[in-house]
């Protein structure tokens, strides 16, 4: 008996086709179906009624949380990916190089621990204030709210982004860097005007994958700041694991889902636009 | 558009890349409106002496000095020199007007004039409503056109070109050629060429400067460098690229020259200025000719050979010649077989004659 090139094809790939069925397809039904089907069964928008009822806050939080980390992210990866590129003191080139990799590799887990130590009211950065003699010990404020979480994030993820970015730059010929400063444009000009216009479509990319990575965080809202407000993650968590109640979580879940969405959409967006645009 | 050039004087440049000593000690001096080629083979120098002129490569020790102040400490932007890349460098994400008014938009200009000064230099450079253009649109040629309107848009007293002209095929760039060296005399602007191509150097600029190995080897007009050039790395630069060793014999107001069996005698100054001893001549292929291998020599030196290979080029036939030990290259018209015993007939007075010492340049 002979298979024909297409049945042999399906055959090498039905066993990645299964662990997705598996791993991915099966649980997002099910939470799907989950998430629309009401106390008695049947469908039902009950459970995003009570989601909204209870989370509407949390999910405005969660957005803007997410939001302003990126936009922290962006810049800090434009400062940092800039300097590599057009930085031309060696020695702070050199060790930022050396440096600026190194949270890509922490776990969220334990970046918010680090956090935890670091922003509490008497953690180490207002130890530090205090004894360097910038504050008095009763001036101390906890960072461990909303700004602790965009803080952990933007210090996760501006590696990635800077990774990115910084090899879009580098890919960029010098001579178009050169051009700019030779007709009078100082370094921060070359920077914003000629270099950052062409490489917004990797910046963008990498903006939109933090964007669903940090959506999809637990750790860090959980560790770093209070209970509430909080983020959908955190909510999700919680649902389940003291009602057991997995329409709300699992409704939650869908307008996560929602939410990366819309970040998906924009990366195909982009990708489909390099595409036409390419010769 | 009346920009009037800047005078450079640059005294005992030093630039090295790490610990490798790139530009060892240069003087030389640009007159204002002149048009200087820097010219020599990879790795001589010459485009690291451009880059330390506009500020990319920091200088060592020396000075750099336009209209008398030294800018050698100053960043690129402070320079004042205008560049054209190699590579056209435009911006892809602007127009045509963006890309050439980019520079006068550093200098707060006006969209009026902004939009006025770009629609002139189009005009000039033949490329006349293209303003709204994607330069990404555009052929080489006409980018490199784009290039050199947004170096000239804002009137910069010195142009420095760094091989604008090799990406272009050969058509073009014979066109262009002809309309940098026109647009320079008319803007008077003084300009610095940095080119590998002899011919391009010779047909554009007043001045060639050759350069080897971080050092100048000589300045002069296209016509002095490539007629008297001083040393044997220059004849052979410039396309002197037959070898033939002599002895030079003086005598009284001539020196007798010997080559193997042949002989001949050089009158005059020619001949006394000539170093006495063994010597090793240069020469063109297109100053020789082929003979009888027993004609009478004359004026000329006839150097008995055999022909070892032959191609034809197109017009001319081009001989591969064994004499004296060496392969010479002969460019001739009328049709010999291989294996023919010839003899080459080399004017003296074409000779570029240098003392074996000295010319370390293999044949």
């Amino acid at each position: 008996m002979s298979i024909s090139q297409r049945q042999l094809a399906l055959l090498l790939v039905a066993p990645g086709l299964a662990l997705v069925a598996a791993l991915f397809l099966y649980p997002l039904s099910f939470s799907l179906i989950s998430a629309f089907t009401g106390p008695q069964g049947g469908v039902s928008l009950d459970a995003f009624r009570k989601a909204w009822e209870f989370y509407s806050g949390d999910v405005l939080f969660t957005v803007v949380i997410v939001l302003a980390s990126c936009l922290f992210t962006g810049l800090a990866a434009i400062i940092i990916a800039g300097t590599l590129t057009l930085g031309e003191n060696r020695w702070i080139v050199g060790t930022l190089k050396a440096l600026y990799r190194w949270p890509l590799f922490i776990p969220f887990i334990v970046a918010a621990q680090c956090m935890r130590t670091f922003l509490a009211k008497n953690g180490l950065m207002n130890n530090s204030f205090v004894a360097l003699g910038l504050m008095e010990p009763l001036q101390t404020v906890s960072f461990l709210d909303w700004r602790g979480i965009i803080a952990t994030f933007v210090w996760k993820q501006t590696p990635f982004v800077a990774l990115l970015l910084a090899g879009a730059l580098a890919a960029i010929d010098r001579a178009m860097l050169e051009a700019g400063r030779n007709l009078g444009a100082s370094r921060l000009r070359v920077l914003v005007e000629l270099a950052l216009p062409q490489v917004m479509p990797q910046l963008l990319v990498a903006l939109v994958l933090s964007f669903v990575t940090m959506l999809s965080v637990l750790s860090v809202p959980m560790m770093v700041a209070g209970s509430q407000p909080t983020m959908l993650t955190v909510d999700m968590a919680f649902r389940i694991n003291s009602y057991g109640d997995y329409a709300t979580a699992n409704a939650l879940g869908v307008i996560t889902y929602l939410l990366s969405a819309g970040a998906a959409i924009i990366y195909l967006k982009r990708g489909m636009a390099a595409k036409e645009g390419a010769p | 558009m009346s920009g009037v050039g800047a005078a450079i004087e640059v005294r005992g440049l030093h630039v090295a890349y790490g610990g490798t000593k790139v530009l060892h000690g240069i003087d030389l001096d640009f007159a204002p409106g002149t048009f200087t080629a820097l010219l020599g083979s990879s790795g001589c120098g010459k485009t690291t002496l451009l880059r330390s002129l506009s500020g990319f490569v920091p200088v060592e020790s020396g000075s750099i000095a336009v209209g008398g102040k030294d800018v050698a400490g100053l960043p690129p932007e402070k320079r004042g020199m205008a560049m054209v890349f190699q590579s056209y460098a435009l911006w892809p994400h602007m127009t045509v007007l963006q890309n050439i008014g980019y520079g006068l938009k550093l200098r707060g200009a006006s969209k009026g004039d902004i939009a006025a000064k770009v629609s002139s230099l189009l005009a000039m450079l033949g490329l006349a409503g293209y303003e709204d253009r994607k330069v990404t649109a555009m052929s080489g040629g006409q980018r490199q056109r784009v290039a050199l309107g947004r170096a000239l848009a804002v009137d910069p007293g010195i142009l420095l070109l760094d091989e604008p002209l090799s990406n272009l095929d050969a058509k073009i760039r014979m066109t262009m050629r002809h309309e940098i060296r026109a647009i320079q005399q008319r803007l008077g602007v003084t300009t610095i060429h940095v080119t590998h191509d002899r011919e391009e150097a010779m047909t554009m600029a007043d001045r060639l400067v050759i350069m080897n190995a971080g050092r100048i080897a000589q300045i002069g007009t296209p016509e002095e460098v490539y007629d008297r050039p001083n040393s044997a790395f220059v004849a052979n630069f410039m396309g002197a690229e037959n070898v033939l060793p002599l002895r030079v014999e003086p005598g009284e107001g001539s020196a007798a020259i010997t080559a193997g069996e042949a002989r001949g005698v050089l009158p005059n100054e020619l001949g006394l200025a000539l170093p006495a001893g063994e010597a090793l001549a240069y020469f063109r292929d297109d100053v020789v000719s082929l003979d009888a291998p027993d004609a009478a020599a004359g004026e000329d030196l006839v150097v008995p050979g055999r022909i070892a290979a032959r191609s034809y080029p197109g017009g001319l036939y081009r001989y591969r010649v064994e004499a004296a030990g060496r392969q010479i290259t002969v460019d001739h018209a009328v049709r010999h077989e291989p294996g023919a015993a010839v003899g080459l007939r080399i004017p003296l007075s074409r000779l570029h004659i240098f003392p074996a010492a000295q010319a370390s340049i293999p044949a």
